[in-house]
């Protein structure tokens, strides 16, 4: 069981590698307007770099908890920029969530998102409202949450999940940046959503794809 | 506002023997006037009135005519244009701000200062407040006043001249009392309110959060709160602040909710503070454990007297005041332009008269594919490194193998403090161009407009340990202190000391108040030197902290873009600049300025940037400063040189004296055409450390 629970998390990582390549442009082009233009080529870079690692001949990760920490510390070297601690932490709590975790269920999902969403919220000092991808994740997180006390699973607690996110991500467009690069561009930051946010909500997307996949159990 | 300009220069009189006109009686300047003034009465009654500041009456003894007589003069004058009276763009604007957002919010009144840098927004905001509590305070009235900052600079300015036509008045104060952990507390407030009022002060002597709601009502019951209350049930106007719930907002520094994390707020979206009580985007209330606990005025109460005055601005406030609008909590607001207009951006309002040309943005760029030397644009850094190690081997070697982590040839040597530097790739010769002996011992280098992450700056820390410490100095940027704090707790960890100068010259980055809040820039390079001096001169790591961050306090910087750079994987502008629009304040990776402008002259535009410069430094004739003008990539010498012509010309008619200067590509973003002036006022020591002895790729000074 520990061994599929970790196969979905790496699958989970190869998924959003390729939505962000597939997004890259516009995330750039988001940040363009109010930042420095290098979301999408940061982001891509990382989950690049995470999927490449897990790749690596030899490479045994056998539990989901461990393929989060690997994609921490890969991540934080790959990426740099803001992107690369901010993420890194969020992994890195992600996988204390979930050790010893072995079933991936929507209990063990929603500890996930929310380690990464503490992870986030402890790296970057934001809060709630600073228009960060943090507006995105948290909401996501405590959807999950209240989606598990309702005994949601698969796809209705995804639903829940991504609509949290996609709101809160689009609540940032009447945000005023305070935090990251965005800070600096002051009230001209209304009325753009926050690049940030806008990953997360494809990161989400991917996730849930991911989580309703089959994944063989087979070694190599 | 009244600002005349005579058509014809020639008739200007000056004054005669070098005495005012003005000082003298009518009865003396009367017979001689008409001479000095030609023959014209118009100009002569214009420059009375406007010059002199006249009256018409006095104008008219002075010319020995009727007033009717002037009154005509000066109408006609105008007419014929011989005066232009124009009112400041920028107050235009405002108006027009406040007329938008009084439609918009079915505001009774609204008050909009324009946006001036040149005095803190608090004063402004309480110099607008005051001005309208002196139209809306009637005798008789009972204002109830809340707290906060700007609440107090309303009293503070009221209090220049008290009101004294007003009589029994009343005052009260709004919310219970608090710890006097900052100078703008209920009571304080209340009382300052009174003293420019010559009001009667109804205190309510409690405080603001009380330990239980049974304490809460025991308290509303004693007789003499309650007769507070009774007076706050009674007011028919109220003043107000609103705070927003940022860490730097004064409700964390007021001790008002420490016995509160503010995180249940937050999470139930909470996005303001108004009279101690929570609101949320739409301006409902927010409950949470502190409201039954709180003494003041309750939101209804407040939300039912007659004239609501709201006094607040600043960027950060915008969703808190947008709150308190859409709650209906105000309905007179006092605001700044720039904070008015992000409340109208911001609840979609699009301005009634647009500016400049077309409403909706063009979708981005005409040119859209820039032309780039490169490989694979993914290999950019990489080679580009390779190409500068190649070329500066004399300076530069890689630690341990790695490319992203460089350490000076001739740097680090035992005893000595070893200065780190680093960043985003896409600045060069910004970084790896200021490494060698006299300058830093090592750079970490990211990739382009990315900080690096940790572990080469850790290996870069560890290459220019000497045993006497590391000094890290960088710009302040989100990503490059996560980086390099990461690393610098390594670095500890491996037996390194290490301390920290964030660079933050940009001065067009955030407002005064918020120096630590700003972006490191071009200033960045004469830190950097000034670090590296202190350094080689084998100072103590104590010494060359502080020497630095000297260097960095004194150093202003402003950048004005021309022309968006690319970055080599999407090699398309980042950003977008109409054919006749440039970028003021813009940052070295492309992030949005202050302002958009016309294109103009280059003296107007370093007159701007100078204008912003010396708005903040502080400096007096004689001083000596060091100049910085720097190309942001592809703007040439040539006009790098028309620049620095004027802003020598601007230093010198302040009597400042150019000590030393650098003119070219410092500190570049890629291909942007743009420039940016840095001005570093000196003192003897930094003087002397800029010129001490460097020697690397880029920058060189020789003894």
């Amino acid at each position: 069981m520990a061994e599929s629970a970790a196969r979905h998390v790496v699958l989970m990582f190869e998924r959003i590698s390729e939505a962000i390549d597939a997004a890259q442009d516009r995330l750039s082009e988001l940040d363009g307007v109010i930042g420095d233009a290098d979301h999408g080529i940061t982001m891509a870079l990382g989950f690049h770099s995470v999927c490449a690692e897990f790749g690596r001949p030899g490479q045994h990760l056998s539990t989901a908890s461990e393929v989060l920490d690997k994609a921490a510390t890969t991540f934080l070297e790959a990426a740099g920029a803001s992107t690369g601690p901010l993420y890194a932490s969020a992994f890195r709590r992600a996988s204390e969530r979930l050790a010893g975790v072995e079933r991936l269920d929507a209990a063990a999902v929603t500890a996930m998102l929310q380690g990464i969403a503490a992870g986030i919220g402890e790296r970057g000092k934001a809060q709630r409202g600073d228009k960060t991808m943090l507006d995105a994740w948290l909401p996501a997180a405590e959807a999950g949450a209240r989606a598990v006390a309702c005994g949601l699973e698969g796809q209705a607690y995804w639903q829940e999940v991504i609509a949290a996110g996609e709101h809160g991500a689009n609540a940032t467009r009447s945000m005023v940046a305070m935090k990251g690069r965005a800070a600096r561009a002051g009230q001209r930051s209304l009325g753009h959503i926050d690049p940030g946010a806008a990953s997360t909500v494809i990161i989400l997307q991917a996730m849930a794809e991911a989580m309703a996949e089959e994944v063989s159990t087979n070694p190599g | 506002m009244r600002k005349p300009e005579a058509s014809s220069p020639a008739a200007l009189p000056s004054s005669p023997q070098g005495r005012s006109v003005s000082g003298r009686t009518a009865a003396d300047i009367a017979p001689s006037a008409p001479l000095r003034y030609g023959d014209d009465p118009y100009v002569w009654a214009c420059w009375l009135y406007y010059e002199d500041g006249l009256t018409q009456s006095e104008v008219a003894d002075a010319m020995g005519v009727s007033r009717a007589t002037v009154n005509t003069y000066l109408a006609e004058a105008r007419d014929r244009g011989i005066i232009n009276i124009s009112l400041e763009p920028s107050r235009l604007a405002a108006l027009t701000i406040a007329d938008d957002l009084k439609r918009h919010f079915g505001l009774q009144d609204c008050l909009v200062v324009p946006s001036d840098e040149s005095r803190p927004l608090i004063d402004r905001l309480g110099t607008a407040g005051a001005l309208a509590m002196r139209t809306i305070l009637q005798s008789g009235d009972r204002l109830a006043v809340a707290w906060g900052r700007t609440v107090m600079s309303v009293a503070e300015r009221l209090a220049v001249s008290p009101l004294q036509s007003l009589k029994d008045m009343t005052v009260v104060q709004a919310t219970g009392s608090m710890p006097p952990t900052i100078a703008c507390t209920p009571d304080l407030c209340t009382a300052a309110f009174g003293r420019a009022l010559l009001a009667r002060c109804v205190n309510i002597s409690a405080p603001a959060i009380v330990g239980s709601p049974e304490l809460v009502k025991q308290l509303e019951d004693e007789p003499l709160i309650a007769s507070a209350f009774a007076a706050l049930a009674n007011a028919n106007r109220i003043i107000f602040g609103i705070s927003s719930l940022r860490s730097n907002s004064t409700i964390h520094a007021s001790g008002f909710f420490e016995s509160v994390s503010l995180q249940h707020y937050l999470a139930r979206g909470a996005v303001g503070v108004l009279a101690g009580r929570f609101i949320d985007e739409r301006g409902a209330a927010v409950e949470g454990p502190l409201d039954a606990r709180t003494i003041g005025i309750q939101l209804d109460v407040l939300a039912s007297i007659r004239t609501r005055v709201a006094v607040a601005g600043g960027f950060d406030k915008v969703p808190a005041i947008l709150a308190l609008l859409r709650g209906g909590f105000a309905n007179v607001l006092i605001t700044d332009a720039a904070t008015g207009r992000g409340i109208l951006n911001a609840d979609g309002v699009k301005a009634t008269r647009p500016r400049g040309a077309a409403a909706p943005r063009a979708p981005i760029p005409v040119k859209m594919h820039v032309k780039k030397f490169l490989n694979r644009p993914d290999d950019a850094v990489e080679e580009m490194l390779e190409g500068a190690l190649k070329a500066h081997e004399r300076y530069l070697a890689p630690i341990s193998g790695s490319r992203r982590a460089l350490v000076a040839r001739d740097g680090p040597r035992p005893g000595k403090v070893g200065l780190v530097i680093g960043g985003g790739a896409g600045h060069e010769p910004c970084f790896l161009g200021y490494v060698g002996r006299g300058l830093a011992d090592a750079v970490a280098v990211g990739n382009i407009f990315s900080s690096p992450p940790p572990n080469p700056i850790v290996a870069c820390a560890l290459a220019a340990s000497g045993g006497a410490g590391v000094l890290f100095a960088y710009g302040n940027y989100a990503g490059d202190v996560m980086n390099f704090e990461m690393a610098s707790e390594i670095a500890v960890q491996r037996g390194v000391e290490v301390r920290t100068v964030l660079t933050t010259d940009d001065i067009a980055s955030s407002s005064r108040e918020d120096r630590d809040g700003r972006r490191g820039v071009a200033g960045n390079v004469l830190i950097f030197k000034v670090a590296g001096a202190a350094c080689d001169l084998g100072w103590s790591l104590d010494m060359c902290e502080v020497a630095t961050r000297k260097a960095n306090a004194s150093t202003y910087t402003m950048g004005v873009a021309l022309e968006p750079c690319s970055l080599p994987q999407i090699r398309r502008p980042t950003f977008d600049l109409g054919p006749n629009e440039i970028e003021v304040g813009i940052g070295i990776h492309g992030e949005p300025g202050v302002a958009r402008a016309q294109m103009q002259s280059s003296d107007s535009i370093v007159d701007k940037v100078m204008d912003a410069i010396f708005a903040e430094m502080p400096s007096s004739p004689g001083d000596r400063v060091a100049v910085l003008v720097n190309s942001f990539g592809a703007t040439p010498w040539m006009e790098l040189y028309i620049i620095y012509r004027r802003v020598e010309q601007r230093l010198a008619a302040r009597g400042l004296v150019v000590e030393t200067n650098w003119i070219g590509p410092y500190c570049t973003s890629l291909d942007m055409a743009g420039a940016s002036i840095t001005i570093m006022r000196l003192d003897d020591e930094l003087s002397q450390l800029l010129r001490h002895p460097c020697d690397t790729a880029y920058f060189k000074v020789t003894a």
